[in-house]
Parts: structure tokens; C-alpha cells; sequence
């Protein structure tokens, strides 16, 4: 049995040598083309070959606007010829629509006959009016993006940043003092080389300060209305009366109305109708729910209506402008017919015309694919246009050879790398390195992501540290560690009902959290403790329960902060609560600092360090090696004096508790605390970071999480920014985590054995 | 004292299941619903879901839990009934069309499943849950990203201007699957229950003269059927159902005939060497091994089954009167926890599971889920909570059934050695 086990072993092991040799020999090939087409792109001829085109490609460009004019023209005077025809109401509007479509399309190609090959006369003074546009836009465009960049960040700065507008842009402040109180949130407003974005903001200021003031108003507005209509018994009792009379005899019973004296006319219709529906003897109408919907979170988009240029930037605009104007001349003295458009076709032509020249940077490829979306290889023979490709793919060549080469190599060290790293985290690696891959040959910049993931490694890594001392204690993967985010969560809704603030607010939440789970834990342990063997399957199920019973808790517990309960039930905690002016940021902000244009949250780093610092030394201290004994042995622990329930307690309280710690730090990252059944999930993410990191569900070491954090984490951010941008409909990314996280912890499964652990 | 002790046995053995008719009665009086109305409710809910439930069975009889990845075989079913709506085949010949689909795409994705869980034997279900999350994703996959795409379907069944299936498809109208099976024939579900009351009678009474069953057999199931016919035609009980109070409760002939007949298959396999087998597994795997039965075979032969019949079961759940909407993302998500939680709820445990089990469970766990909502806003004043509830229901059951059955098993282990060390004493 065994030998041929170890004969089918050693056949697996000679495929894959084969297999290894071939994707060599693949990207071997891949590898010298790729040469080739670097050195194409250096060679004199291709660049000539690449200036043709693009000139072929302007042409092309401008004239197309050209064409579709005449073709909307003739459709549209086909369409007037029909309508003069008496039979016209007869017809289908099918049979009109393909009428006018063929007279379209009919003049169309003629149009293109007539521009198709305009001829040049002064081909060298195109040539350089081009160039000298190509020159401008090459640095406009860099300015402009670089400048835009600058302003994208301040404005997220401010507007994920301030939660009292109304606060910044108090009512007659002049410009000076709102600049000054909007760069206490942005120092870079500070800095003189962002002078020409100050206005742009401060206008912002005021915008937002106004946009809040009419939700507070339109919010208590609601307030009064409900209070009122709620609080008043007997409207009979106001029968006849109207106007100032009503407000008169309102007020008097509620005094809160007199004090908002500006939503009198709102407040006295509403009261009418119920004057109304008493006296008519009708049901009162029924206050409808209108704010059930759950708040939607999502990324701060960043307005570009706010921005302006600088100085500079608008200097190097004006040139622009001259230069197209030259570029512009030369192209009607060409084609004539180019001066008789105006208005909205003569700005199209000019869009056309930058995005032929300037397709977002003059990267070979950028160019040779813009100049083909204008068909601009027609002007070469068929030798040159091939080289052309080969050239313009030498970047994607290069990646791919890389990627088949690591390929081969992981093939043929299969075994060795197995061993060192395990086989998910060699393959979590090798897949995130072909996405970082990937991302350079979509140009998605890999700098900006890795800030992403940072970010997100601070969000995640206290979670997926609770999975720790679960795995070392010999429980397995806690599941269960949804109840000690429910605590967590119980403790940040506990600061925001006492309107606590700041740094005040996060400790009280972390301690509160932590303080709630500690009986929870315990009595959940106590449960894992009767049940070995069979720890994984109860703990999610316990935890899903808990999960549904607090759904129950939420709406019933008697919190009655109108911040953050349901306003027209009055009771009942709303799904999703803003921590905005609570503690949003505040530890990714803290010591914050840029670099490479990567934003370090030192704050949030720094915590998870001195975290997985404290848990790299308990798991050192007596009761730490005490407790892993306890779980990858329990019956040598037993024999040699260890109290294995105990070890088992000890362990899996602190995996809650760490837990609670950890959806405050999550909270605190993401800006909102999401109740009822959003924590579901948090135990199978948290699980397979873990496990991905080459934690076992039987041994598991700091290194594991930081190490899985980082990989799972970094994978979901690249794969969701290459597939948005190679597929424009979301939604991959999101079966890419169902699928890794889920088939991660089902291999892990699969490896400890199941029932034979014991 | 021995009969005391078996009572005792008996109550903590089926503890949830009167737990659940308890709360179910206060349910239906609190909620204040018309009782015509839930009657008929239920009696929808029970044929809609039954076969699904039954579905759990095998698997739990050979040892392997509750097979949360019957959601597979809802996806299967899923699958099969697109290409059906994609390829315009209607009414009866397109259930069975779909029927036919299901069958190999179900037993391929069963063989995988089984093969899978073979190597994870003891942690079945969280297997088979986690197992039902990853396919999840893959049907997203398939569903959002290769059809349309990769396998060319209609426009009427894709997003126009994007790839993908369509959000929710519909049944009814042109599609003409809604009810094909439920709508071939009514019987009103008074008559229905005297035909099976006087079927029970018959057959005691042949299969008495055939010396087959003692006189007390006889006895105590010709005064079961009695009571069964007799309890119903008690004026208010028959007045829910006759349309004395709103309408004639009408049971959908083909359906329950489907039920029945997949009880029977449940019964009769179990009878067979096949079913052994799985009984075999199920006790002892070591056991069964040593007496030459392929344990893995077995497994995977077990869930390979489970999952073409939990296919068929979702068929029956989607043409069901009252659905009509195919919600293609969704449709699948919940049938695992749900059919899981109503068997449990019947008193099936993890190592155990009859149809009889099945069928009280479903009408347990369906009797709470419609009088959930109503009886939560009476209550409480907020119909949300009962939301929350019936969520919490789901899910707890299962934990319940699961601390028990662990529990009950340490218990035999701990008894096992206690029971070793006195005899090596």
C-alpha cells in the first residue's frame, strides 16, 4: 500500500518536473520577445513609424467630428423628408427609425470617402504644430494631475475630517477665519503653494455648512412634528381654531415648539390637518417611517467643482490654448471644412483631439493604443505595423514572462516551498504577486494600494489577533469571537449614548467592550470546555445565534440617545452609526505622517504592534506556554500537571476579549460602527487572514497574523481595483473573498483531520 | 419507576420540539391571525419545503450530520431551471426537463461534495456549510461573469448592456413554470385526510388477515385513524377548512403525491443492503470497515443522493404556488439553515432522523416562521423583532441540537471509559 503511495508520489513529482520545463521554455520565449520589444522602441524607424501614425491618427480625429455632422444632418433630413410624405402616420416607428438610419449611414460613407485621405501639403509644419501641442499637454496635463491630487486630498482630509461644518463656516466669518479653522483639520491649507485652492474651500465650507444646517432643521423639524403629533391626546380640543390662535394655544402645551419659532408654518399645517381629521371624525393620518432605510456608507467621492488652478497651471492652460490654435490653423488649412464648425463641435474636435495626443501619459503603449482607436495603422505596411505591435506589447511580454517564470520555479521547489510555507500561503503569495503584476500592466498604481492595504492591516489586525490564542489553546478557530465584537460594539454604543468625544470615548468603549465580554467569555468557555471535539461547528453556531438574539437586544435595550436610535419608533438602536465627532480616525490619524505618498497610520500600527508585542510575550510567560501545551497536547498537559479546562478558559476569554478590542479599532478605521447582523461574517474573515498567514487550527504564532493580514488583506485590495478597472461591473472582487476566505478554512478542515484530533 | 424514567427520557429527547409546539400555540393566539389564514399558510409552507427537508435524511442516518451543503443542490437545481427558462420550454415539460438536469449536475456536484467531506470526517457540518459559503461564490462566478459571456443565453434572461443573469427572473406569464406542478390538480384537504385515514384502516386491516401485525396493532391504528378522521369533522376544527370561514383549503394533489412518494423511498431504502450500509457507517465507521463495507463509498453515495433530491426539492420549492420570482442570487442562500432547523426542530438529532420527524418539524418551524412577524408586533410592538426572531430561532435550534448531541456523546464517552476501567479492574 504504502509503496505505491510513494510510487504515485514520486509520478506527481515527475509531472511536475515536465510541467516545469515547459512553462521555462514558455517563458523563455515570452522573455526574448519581450527583449525584442524594448529594443524596437529604441530604434530610430519604429519612432518615426509611431510619429506617422499619430499624425495619420489627429487627422483622423479631427475629421471624424466632420463626419458625424454630416451624417446627423442627412438623417435628420431624411426624417423631415418623410414627415412631408403623407403617408408618413402609416408607417411603423421601425420602419421610420431604419429609413433614416440607412440615409445615415449611407452619407456617413461618403462623408469618410470625402476626409479619408486629406492631402497634406506642409507636412512638416503639421508635424511640428502637433509636436508643439504634444509638448504642452505633456506638461499641462502633469501639472493638472499633480495639482488635482493635492486638492483630492485635502478635500478628503476635510470632509472625511470635520463633522461640524457649521462650526467651521459659522455664519459671518470672513474668509480668513474659515481657512484658518478648516486647516486646523488640513495643515496643507497652511502651505502658500496651495494659496489659489483656498477659495475653492472656503466655498465648500459654507456649501456643506449650509447643506448641514437644512438636515438639522429638516431633522428637527421631524422632531417637533412627531412630538407634536404624538404628544397632543385630543385634537378635538382644537377644533375652530387656525393660524396664530393655533400656534398660541400649541404652544402654550408645548413649550419646545415656541423656542423654533421658524418651522411655524410646517408645524401649523400639519396640526391643521389633524384640527382637520378630529373634527371630520376621520382615523388620524398615520405618521409615516421615512428614515427605516438603512444609511448607506461608502467611499467619500471627491467633488472637482471646488478645484482651481494655480497660477502656474492656468499659465500653462493659456499656452494650451495657443498652442491648439496653431495646431487648429494648420488642420483647416488641410481640411477647410474644419473652420465651418463652431461652438459645442469645435470643443468636442479639441477633447478628440487632447485625447489622441495626450492619452494620460507618453508611455509607448499609451500612445500606440490611443493612435490605433483611431485606426491609425492604415498609413503603415505590413511589416512596420507588426513590428509597431510588437513593440507596444513588450511591456505585457515582460510581465508575462516574469509570471510563467515564478510559475516554473514554485513548480519545480513545490515540495520545499510546501514545507517551509504551507500550500496556502505559497499560493496566496504567488497569486498576490501576479495581481501586483497585473496592476503594472493596467498602470494602477501600486503605491496607492499598498497605502490602501496598510490601512486596512490596521483595521483587521486586532481581529485576526483574537484568532490566536483560540487556535493556542486548543479550541480551534473561534468562530465565536462574534460575541466579544457584539461586546465591543456594546461598548462604542455606550459611549456615543453619553455623547463622550475623542481619545475619552475610544478607552471607554475598549474598556467597556472588554469589561462585558470577560462574563460572556467565560461562560462561553465553560460551554467549549464539555464540548472537545466538536469546538468549531458549536462556535459558529453559538455565535450566529448570539448574533440573531442581540439583533432582538438592539431594537429592545433601552437606549435612548436621539442620536442613535430610530427617531419615530423612539426606541430601538439605528443599523449603522457614524463615528464622526466620536473617534473616527482618531488612532490612524495619530502621529499620521506621508511618505512616497503612502499615508502611514502610525496610530493604528503602532497599537497592533504593542498588541501583538504583548501577546508575543504572554505566549512566552508561564501561563502562555502553559496554554499552548494545554492545546497541541492535551493529554501530556494533563500527565504533567496542567489544569487543560483552565489553560482552555484562559484562552478563549482572551480571544474574546481581544476580540471586543478589536471591533473598536475596526470601527474606528471604517469611521462607523455597524450593528445588528453585520458582525456575522467578522469570524470567517478573521479565520482565514489567519490561515492564510500559515496559522494551523492547531498552532498559530504573531508572525501568522501579521504575515496574514497582510497577504489577505493585500489581495482584496488589488483584486478589487484590477477588476474594476479590466471589468467595469463591480462585484468580482466580492466573489474572489467569498471564494478565498471560504476555500481557505474548508482546506484547513481538510488538513486537521477532523475527528482524529483527539 | 421505569416508566417515569422513560418519560423523563422521552421529554428531554424531544425537549425543542415541545418547546416549539408550546411557542407556536402562543404564536398563533397572540399573533391574532385568522386561523383560516395560517391554516392555509402552513399547509402552502409544508408543501413548498417538505421535500427539501426529507432531503437531510440519508446523510444523517450514515453518520454525516446535517448536510448543509444540500445548497449545493439547490444551485444545481438553480442552474437547470435557467437553461430551461433560457431555452423557452414551459409548464409540466419544463419541470421535467429541469428534473432531468438536475439529476447529473446534482449527483456530480454530490460526488464532489462527499469526496470532500471524506476527508474531514467528524466536522461534517461546519464542512458542509463552509462547503455551501465557497459554492456560493462559485455560482456567483458562473452566474455573473460566464453566462452571458463565456455560455451564450437570451437576452430575456440576462442584463441587457452588462454580463450576468438577471436579478430576479420570472416565472409566471410566458415563462409558464409557475405552479406547473401544484396546479395539475386540487383536492380539498378534508378529503385528503379521510381517504388517508381510511387508506391507514385498509391496509391494518390486510395486513392483519395477512398474520402481519398483532391484534393490538390493529386495535391502536384503526383508533388512530378514527380519531384523525373523527377530530376533524368536529364542526369548528372542520369549519377552518371547509370555507366556512374564508376559503376551501385545497391540498395540490401531484406535490404531496411527490412527498409521499420520497417518504417511501426514504423508508424503503433503509430496508435495502444499500441502506445497511448507511445505518452500518452511521453507528461505527471502525464497525463497518471491519465487516467489509467500503466507508467511503458509502458517504459519498449518501450525499451524492441528498443532494439530487435537495435539487428536486428546490424544483418543488421554486414552481410552488406563491413564489413565481426566481431571485437567482438569493433564491439559495437560506435553504440549508432553514430545512436544517425544521428537522431538528421535529426531534431528529445529529446521529438521528425520520420522516415523520421531518414532516412535524417542517410544520413546527413553518407555524412559527408565518405567525413570527404578527405575533412580535403584538408583543412588543414592533414587527421587526419578530424578524429577528425567527433568524434567532433558525440559528439557535442548531446550535441546541448541536451542544446537546456533543454533549450526549461526551457523556457516552466518559460512561465508555468508566465502564473500560472497571473491567480491566
Amino acid at each position: 500500500m504504502s509503496e505505491r503511495l510513494e510510487g504515485k508520489g514520486a509520478a506527481k513529482r515527475g509531472n511536475r518536473f515536465y510541467l516545469s520545463i515547459v512553462l521555462f521554455v514558455l517563458a523563455g520565449i515570452l522573455l526574448i520577445g519581450a527583449v525584442a520589444g524594448y529594443i524596437l522602441r529604441g530604434s530610430a524607424s519604429t519612432r518615426a513609424n509611431l510619429d506617422k501614425m499619430r499624425d495619420s491618427a489627429v487627422l483622423h480625429a479631427a475629421t471624424e467630428g466632420l463626419v458625424e455632422n454630416i451624417a446627423q444632418t442627412a438623417r435628420a433630413e431624411k426624417l423631415k423628408e418623410l414627415r412631408a410624405d403623407k403617408n408618413f402616420r402609416k408607417r411603423g416607428l421601425d420602419e421610420v427609425n431604419s429609413i433614416c438610419d440607412e440615409a445615415m449611414s449611407a452619407a456617413r460613407i461618403e462623408a469618410e470617402k470625402l476626409y479619408s485621405n486629406p492631402a497634406v501639403e506642409d507636412e512638416a509644419a503639421l508635424e511640428s504644430a502637433i509636436e508643439g501641442f504634444e509638448a504642452v499637454l505633456a506638461t499641462s496635463g502633469k501639472l493638472e494631475s499633480a495639482e488635482r491630487a493635492v486638492y483630492s486630498d485635502i478635500y478628503l482630509e476635510l470632509v472625511e475630517g470635520i463633522s461640524d461644518w457649521t462650526a467651521v463656516a459659522a455664519e459671518g466669518a470672513d474668509d480668513d477665519a474659515v481657512i484658518s479653522a478648516l486647516a486646523e483639520t488640513s495643515p496643507a491649507l497652511k502651505d502658500e503653494a496651495n494659496a489659489h485652492l483656498r477659495p475653492g474651500f472656503v466655498k465648500l465650507a459654507r456649501d456643506m455648512a449650509a447643506a448641514q444646517q437644512a438636515r438639522q432643521d429638516a431633522e428637527l423639524q421631524e422632531q417637533l412634528t412627531t412630538m407634536m403629533t404624538g404628544g397632543i391626546a385630543d385634537w378635538s380640543e382644537y377644533a375652530g381654531l387656525q393660524g396664530d390662535a393655533l400656534w398660541e394655544k400649541l404652544t402654550a402645551e408645548l413649550p419646545e415648539l415656541a423656542e423654533n419659532e421658524r418651522f411655524k408654518d410646517a408645524l401649523l399645517e400639519k396640526a391643521a390637518e389633524y384640527v382637520a381629521a378630529a373634527e371630520s371624525g376621520e382615523p388620524l393620518p398615520e405618521a409615516q417611517a421615512s428614515e427605516e432605510g438603512v444609511e448607506p456608507v461608502s467611499e467619500t467621492q471627491v467633488d472637482y467643482a471646488y478645484f482651481a488652478p494655480s497660477a502656474e497651471l492656468a499659465k500653462e492652460q493659456q499656452d494650451n490654448e495657443e498652442a491648439f490654435q496653431a495646431l487648429d490653423a494648420q488642420l483647416v488649412t488641410i481640411i477647410p471644412d474644419l473652420g465651418s464648425l463652431t461652438g459645442k463641435l469645435q470643443d468636442t474636435l479639441r477633447a478628440d483631439i487632447e485625447k489622441v495626443i495626450w492619452p494620460g501619459s507618453l508611455d509607448f503603449t499609451a500612445r500606440y493604443e490611443a493612435y490605433m482607436a483611431q485606426k491609425a495603422d492604415r498609413v503603415l505596411s505590413g511589416g512596420a505595423a507588426n513590428t509597431l505591435k510588437l513593440a507596444s506589447k513588450a511591456e505585457a511580454l515582460l510581465l508575462g514572462g516574469i509570471a510563467l517564470l515564478l510559475l516554473a520555479l514554485v513548480m519545480l521547489f513545490w515540495e520545499t516551498l510546501t514545507a517551509r510555507f504551507g500550500v496556502p500561503r505559497t499560493i496566496i503569495t504567488l497569486f498576490f504577486i501576479y495581481l501586483c503584476l497585473l496592476a503594472e500592466l493596467y498602470n494602477i498604481s501600486v503605491r496607492m494600494m499598498l497605502g490602501n492595504v496598510l490601512e486596512r492591516m490596521t483595521m483587521y489586525g486586532v481581529l485576526v489577533l483574537a484568532m490566536m490564542p483560540g487556535i493556542q489553546c486548543g479550541i480551534g478557530l473561534n468562530m465565536g469571537m462574534t460575541i466579544g465584537c457584539i461586546s465591543g460594539l456594546m461598548g462604542i454604543v455606550l459611549s456615543l449614548q453619553f455623547n463622550m468625544t475623542g481619545f475619552l470615548a475610544m478607552l471607554f468603549a475598549c474598556l467597556s467592550g472588554a469589561l462585558i465580554s470577560l462574563p460572556l467569555g467565560w461562560a462561553y468557555s465553560k460551554l467549549l470546555n464539555r464540548m472537545k471535539g466538536n469546538e468549531m461547528t458549536i462556535s459558529t453556531y453559538v455565535g450566529f445565534s448570539f448574533v440573531s438574539l442581540m439583533c432582538i437586544g438592539w431594537m429592545m435595550l433601552p437606549f435612548n440617545n436621539p442620536k442613535i436610535i430610530w427617531l419615530l419608533s423612539g426606541h430601538g438602536l439605528r443599523v449603522t452609526h457614524s463615528l464622526l465627532g466620536s473617534f473616527a480616525h482618531l488612532l490612524d490619524n495619530f502621529l499620521a505622517f506621508k511618505v512616497l505618498g503612502i499615508k502611514v497610520p502610525t496610530g493604528g500600527l503602532l497599537f497592533l504592534g504593542v498588541c501583538c508585542g504583548i501577546m508575543w510575550l504572554f505566549s512566552r510567560s508561564r501561563t502562555g506556554i502553559a496554554m499552548t501545551a494545554a492545546g497541541s497536547n492535551p493529554r501530556f498537559a494533563e500527565a504533567s500537571g496542567i489544569n487543560v479546562n483552565r489553560m482552555r478558559t484562559v484562552g478563549t476569554v482572551l480571544s474574546t476579549m481581544i476580540a471586543a478590542l478589536g471591533i473598536v479599532i475596526y470601527s474606528q478605521a471604517f469611521g462607523y460602527a455597524q450593528l445588528y447582523t453585520a458582525p456575522r461574517q467578522l469570524g470567517f474573515i478573521a479565520s482565514s487572514a489567519i490561515l492564510i498567514g500559515g496559522a494551523t487550527v492547531s498552532k498559530a504564532k504573531v508572525s501568522h497574523v501579521l504575515i496574514g493580514v497582510f497577504l489577505f488583506e493585500g489581495v482584496l485590495v488589488f483584486g478589487q481595483q484590477i477588476a474594476n478597472s479590466v471589468l467595469s461591473g463591480g462585484g468580482l472582487s466580492e466573489v474572489m473573498r467569498i471564494m478565498i476566505s471560504n476555500g481557505i478554512i474548508l482546506y484547513a478542515l481538510t488538513q486537521s483531520g477532523g475527528g482524529r484530533r483527539e | 419507576m421505569n416508566n417515569q424514567n422513560k418519560a423523563l427520557a422521552h421529554v428531554s429527547k424531544y425537549a425543542v420540539t415541545y418547546l416549539f409546539i408550546a411557542l407556536s400555540a402562543l404564536f398563533i393566539v397572540v399573533s391574532g391571525l385568522d386561523i383560516n389564514y395560517v391554516a392555509s399558510q402552513l399547509l402552502l409552507r409544508l408543501n413548498r419545503n417538505a421535500f427539501i427537508v426529507l432531503a437531510l435524511i440519508i446523510p444523517i442516518i450514515a453518520g454525516m450530520g446535517i448536510n448543509f451543503a444540500i445548497t449545493i443542490g439547490a444551485m444545481a437545481a438553480q442552474i437547470a431551471l435557467l437553461l430551461t427558462i433560457n431555452w423557452g420550454v414551459t409548464g409540466a415539460p419544463g419541470i421535467l426537463l429541469a428534473a432531468a438536469i438536475t439529476l447529473p449536475l446534482a449527483a456530480f456536484f454530490g460526488l464532489l461534495i462527499g469526496k470532500l467531506l471524506n476527508k474531514m470526517k467528524g466536522q461534517e457540518t461546519i464542512g458542509s456549510l463552509i462547503l455551501g459559503y465557497f459554492a456560493n461564490g462559485a455560482y456567483q462566478l458562473l452566474f455573473l461573469f460566464i453566462f452571458g459571456t463565456i455560455i451564450p443565453l437570451n437576452d430575456n434572461v440576462t442584463i441587457v448592456g452588462a454580463s450576468g443573469v438577471q436579478n430576479t427572473l420570472n416565472l409566471t406569464g410566458k415563462v409558464g413554470l409557475y405552479t406547473a406542478i401544484d396546479g395539475i390538480a386540487h383536492i380539498p384537504f378534508l378529503t385528503a385526510l379521510y381517504i388517508i385515514a381510511g387508506a391507514l384502516a385498509c391496509a391494518a386491516v390486510v395486513q392483519y388477515l395477512l398474520k402481519k401485525i398483532s391484534v393490538k396493532r390493529l386495535a391502536v391504528t384503526l383508533a388512530l385513524s378514527a380519531v384523525l378522521a373523527g377530530v376533524f369533522s368536529i364542526p369548528p376544527i372542520a369549519a377552518i377548512f371547509n370555507g366556512t370561514h374564508g376559503r376551501v383549503i385545497k391540498l395540490p394533489l401531484v406535490t404531496w403525491m411527490l412527498i409521499l412518494l420520497l417518504c417511501l423511498f426514504n423508508s424503503t431504502i433503509m430496508r435495502t443492503r444499500l441502506g445497511q450500509k448507511f445505518r452500518a457507517v452511521g453507528q461505527s465507521q471502525t464497525v463497518a470497515n471491519a465487516s467489509g463495507i467500503n466507508v467511503d463509498r458509502t458517504r459519498v453515495i449518501a450525499i451524492m443522493i441528498s443532494t439530487v433530491l435537495a435539487g428536486w426539492g428546490q424544483i418543488v420549492f421554486m414552481q410552488s404556488d406563491g413564489i413565481g420570482t426566481f431571485q437567482t442570487y438569493a433564491a439559495h442562500e437560506q435553504v440549508g439553515l432553514y430545512a436544517g432547523a425544521a428537522i431538528l426542530v421535529g426531534g431528529a438529532s445529529i446521529d438521528r432522523a425520520t420522516n415523520l420527524q421531518a414532516m412535524v418539524g417542517t410544520f413546527l418551524f413553518h407555524s412559527l416562521f408565518i405567525t413570527a412577524q404578527s405575533a412580535a408586533s403584538a408583543l412588543f410592538g414592533d414587527s421587526a423583532v419578530g424578524e429577528y426572531f425567527r433568524a434567532f430561532l433558525s440559528y439557535g435550534v442548531i446550535a441546541v441540537a448541536l451542544i446537546m448531541y456533543a454533549w450526549r456523546s461526551a457523556q457516552q464517552r466518559k460512561a465508555g471509559q468508566l465502564n473500560l476501567a472497571e473491567q480491566s479492574r
